[in-house]
């Protein structure tokens, strides 16, 4: 059954997959500029930019422009980038694990606050600690990322002198995991507050409805231990529409991260990909694209499974 | 319990079944990759001097012989190789390559070599990698920013034809004198510049069995090890920093400092870097100090701030062919107060100009005087050109330069002052040239780059560039641009060109609004360095820095 469902979802992923390389590049194309218009410089002959226009394809029809990217993709070719003549592929596989790093760190981290901070503030509802962490979390969810990593980096970076102000290794030094850990810091701090304040109010939510539960007043009463009864019967139930929001929050990671990785110079896809795009260098902007769109994809299908498995009321339909 | 030990796996299988989801086509080793794999000694030489450079702009290329005229990417390659011979900050040609540069016609010019020049392998470098660095860059295959189309042999284009691979204007009389043949006489000012300073070379010995076509993406240019300049190349670790160790073969002095930097990072965290002393300088201009920070800088008492020579202006382009009466244009001249914008905004770090080429120009002519701030003789003017008051004007406006988008939006104040109607159009450059080519723009606002070569601030103005910006006919400017580019006299050449300038004064197709004097600021442990408007790099095997 649940075989069946998985490979069902993976032939669904095929064609939307297509679809989304068709609309990027469409999209991307219709975008207005293009890499060479961008050498404007006036004492470069116009039948130099032809020439250039001429060698990248630039002037074939857009279709014919798809069929030959495609047809490179499906022989595992991503092309080559217009600006720094470095293999796409390359250039992305450079990027991506520092992204991945800063995501995934990120991602914990928030579940990790938004879990404790939710749970409490569900137990003690209305009171002082309810009130005092919902502000919490609705301060972490209102302050822009990109300020609050501004004020990081001027309080713990230059006036304390704590941390690095950005980078992800220290220029010339030997590296290391330490080295990695101490720049992801900041970075890691400032999308994990954004993620937890907004998961906050959905555990807080999630657990005051576990709470009305009948089967909790049941359990209470055959004279479980409150702790027990949270934990093993609360917690559980109260956790599974949660697993699914932050499934929704990783391809909004790979977004949000463009603005973080500029501001703390974390040198992953978001800032290759403003770069990319500033140049309007096609080949490497679809790159990313398709990286995003397998991330976007997978997620979903995991998600897809994972609920299946944590609730076997689902159906497989 | 358990529970929450089966919620942290779950999370753990997601981070996982992310990580391995990325795309087959990602490799796993590059958390590893990122750490720099470059020399084990430095970690415990803590004496070896170290300078690191702020820029805002990632270099986006480290190729020689094509940088597309990107400022970032030739921080980098201007450390990385020498050419025949380099520039000062007041344009003045000092000899890099080049023992000498003679010529009697001002037609042929002869080249010797300097004969202790050595490629950074210690292989020596002879007029075989001048001859074998040219045919390749000319080849039609290959993309190059060398703009040599006053070299014999070569189409209008500046490149060879299909199936010729030699150049008739290229003669190697031993292994360090060569010769260079122009079609007619040119001035040594344009040689200088073009080929003296603006090509590099590519080493014969490591590319000689290159394929033209594959040029561009060869491995070479990912990771240039044997180059011929002050510095060679220890690695790029992309979107962070360029990593930069001295030639110890250097064929001039070895250069003092052992290892630069040049750091990728925000403009806003520049000044703050500076501040903590993660970067000892920024750089010119790419790694420019906002001057709205002046006073702050100022503040710091770890860094030298001084304010470098008035640099290439920021300049409104009028669309002629929309604004076709110059009265309309001079209106808006006098409407502009120019003054407040270099006081108030740029904190009087900055001059006024009317035309593009900056006040230390050896070419800028002196007698202009720009035009004052005068609100009612711009009424007056708009009154005797007719006109239509009830007209948009479309102003576009690129993004990226805080400064100058808050000075044009003064300008917008300003031309509504005068009862200008203004539509206000933000953009990305790409954006922004897009529409001007199609002509969208009354007036827009951008930056040229800086050229030794006078001509080249004026070939904007030819009537026979119908997209240009500014989509200019004149014919007397016509002439004096032809007569300019052909005169080989200097004194006659500053004579037409002092008369170009003030006949673009009258008419106005474009006007400066600021010449900004760009911040310098340089760490007090640096003893000798300091970035400069142009030729920053021309001495760097004198710089020196406090080692802690």
């Amino acid at each position: 059954m649940m075989r069946r469902y998985i490979f069902r979802r993976l032939l669904i992923s095929i064609p939307v997959f297509f679809g989304i390389t068709i609309f990027s590049f469409l999209i991307m194309n219709m975008a207005p500029g293009n890499p060479v218009d961008m050498l404007i410089n006036p004492n470069i002959p116009k039948e130099m930019l032809e020439i250039r226009k001429e060698m990248l394809g630039l002037n074939d029809p857009l279709y014919v422009q798809y069929v030959k990217w495609l047809s490179g993709l499906l022989k595992g070719e991503l092309g080559y980038s217009y600006s720094s003549f470095a293999s796409v592929s390359q250039m992305i596989g450079e990027r991506i694990g520092p992204t991945l790093l800063l995501a995934s760190t990120s991602l914990v981290l928030g579940v990790l606050l938004a879990i404790p901070i939710g749970v409490i503030s569900a137990i003690k509802q209305n009171a002082t600690l309810d009130y005092v962490l919902t502000g919490l979390a609705f301060l972490g969810t209102s302050i822009p990322p990109f300020f609050l990593g501004l004020g990081f980096i001027y309080i713990v970076g230059i006036q304390l002198g704590w941390l690095p102000t950005g980078g992800m290794t220290t220029l010339g030094g030997t590296g290391g995991i330490g080295d990695i850990l101490v720049h992801l810091i900041l970075p890691a701090l400032v999308l994990g507050i954004a993620i937890a304040g907004k998961k906050v109010r959905y555990v807080r939510a999630s657990m005051l409805e576990v709470l009305q539960q009948d089967y909790l007043r049941t359990a209470r009463a055959k004279g479980i231990s409150e702790l027990v009864v949270l934990h093993k019967h609360a917690l559980r139930n109260a956790l599974i529409p949660i697993i699914t929001i932050v499934g929704t929050e990783i391809p909004l990671l790979l977004g949000g991260s463009i603005i973080i990785e500029q501001i703390f110079q974390w040198p992953g896809i978001g800032q290759l990909t403003m770069e990319a795009l500033l140049s309007r260098d096609y080949p490497t902007l679809m790159g990313l694209n398709i990286v995003a769109a397998c991330i976007v994809l997978s997620t979903n299908l995991v998600m897809d499974i994972l609920y299946a498995i944590v609730d076997p009321r689902m159906k497989y339909s | 319990m358990r529970k929450l030990v089966r919620l942290q796996q779950i999370i753990l299988f997601i981070i996982l079944l992310l990580v391995l989801s990325a795309c087959s086509k990602t490799e796993p080793t590059n958390v590893a990759a990122v750490n720099p794999t470059s020399n084990d000694i430095t970690s415990n030489t803590s004496a070896k001097k170290t300078i690191t450079i702020g820029i805002v702009n990632a270099p986006v290329t480290l190729n020689q012989i094509n940088t597309q005229d990107n400022s970032a990417s030739l921080t980098p390659i201007s450390l990385l190789n020498d050419s025949l011979l380099d520039v000062t900050d007041t344009a003045q040609f000092i000899p890099k390559l080049a023992e000498s540069i003679e010529t009697k016609d001002k037609q042929t010019y002869k080249i010797k070599l300097k004969p202790n020049a050595k490629w950074n392998d210690g292989t020596p470098f002879t007029t075989a990698d001048v001859a074998f660095t040219l045919k390749l860059a000319l080849n039609p295959k290959v993309d190059t920013s060398f703009k040599l189309a006053f070299i014999e042999g070569l189409n209008e284009i500046g490149k060879l034809d299909e199936k010729t691979t030699d150049i008739t204007g290229l003669h190697i009389i031993d292994a360090s004198t060569f010769e260079i043949r122009a079609k007619t006489p040119i001035d040594p000012l344009v040689f200088n510049e073009r080929f003296g300073v603006k090509v590099n070379y590519l080493p014969a010995h490591i590319l000689k069995n290159v394929n033209p076509e594959k040029l561009s993406t060869h491995e070479y240019f990912q990771k240039p090890t044997v180059t011929i300049g002050p510095y060679r190349f220890t690695s790029y670790q992309k979107g962070q920093y360029v990593e930069l160790a001295k030639n110890e073969n250097y064929y001039l002095d070895v250069p003092k400092i052992d290892r630069i930097f040049i750091k990728v990072l925000p403009a806003a965290n520049l000044v703050a870097q500076l501040q903590t002393g993660e970067i000892q300088m920024n750089s010119l201009p790419v790694g420019l100090v906002p001057i709205t920070e002046y006073d702050k800088v100022k503040s710091f008492d770890n860094v030298h701030v001084t304010s470098a020579p008035a640099s290439e202006p920021a300049e409104l382009f009028f669309n002629t062919e929309k604004l076709p009466d110059k009265r309309v244009r001079q209106a808006i001249a006098y409407a502009l107060n120019r003054p407040l914008i270099v006081n108030q905004l740029l904190k009087g770090q900055a001059e006024i100009i009317d035309g593009g080429i900056p006040s230390s120009h050896p070419y800028f002519n002196k007698k202009i005087k720009p035009y004052d701030y005068n609100p009612e003789k711009a009424k007056q003017l708009l009154q005797e050109a007719g006109w239509d008051y009830k007209r948009t004007l479309t102003f576009l406006i690129p993004v990226g330069n805080k400064v100058r988008e808050q000075a044009a939006d003064i300008v917008v104040q300003n031309l509504e002052q005068i009862g200008l109607n203004i539509d206000v159009q933000k953009f990305d450059f790409p954006t922004l040239i897009d529409k001007v080519e199609k002509g969208e723009h009354d007036v827009t606002i951008f930056t040229r780059d800086y050229y030794i070569e006078p001509s080249l601030y004026f070939t904007t103005y030819r009537s026979n560039d119908p997209d240009s910006v500014i989509r200019y006919h004149h014919p007397l400017v016509d002439e004096l641009i032809l007569k300019g580019e052909q005169e080989i006299d200097e004194q006659k050449r500053h004579v037409i060109y002092d008369q170009l300038q003030e006949v673009l004064h009258d008419e106005v197709p474009t006007l400066a609004v600021y010449s900004e004097k760009r911040l310098q600021v340089v760490s007090k442990q640096v003893l000798t360095g300091k970035p400069l408007n142009i030729g920053t790099f021309n001495q760097v095997n004198q710089w020196d820095i406090v080692t802690k």
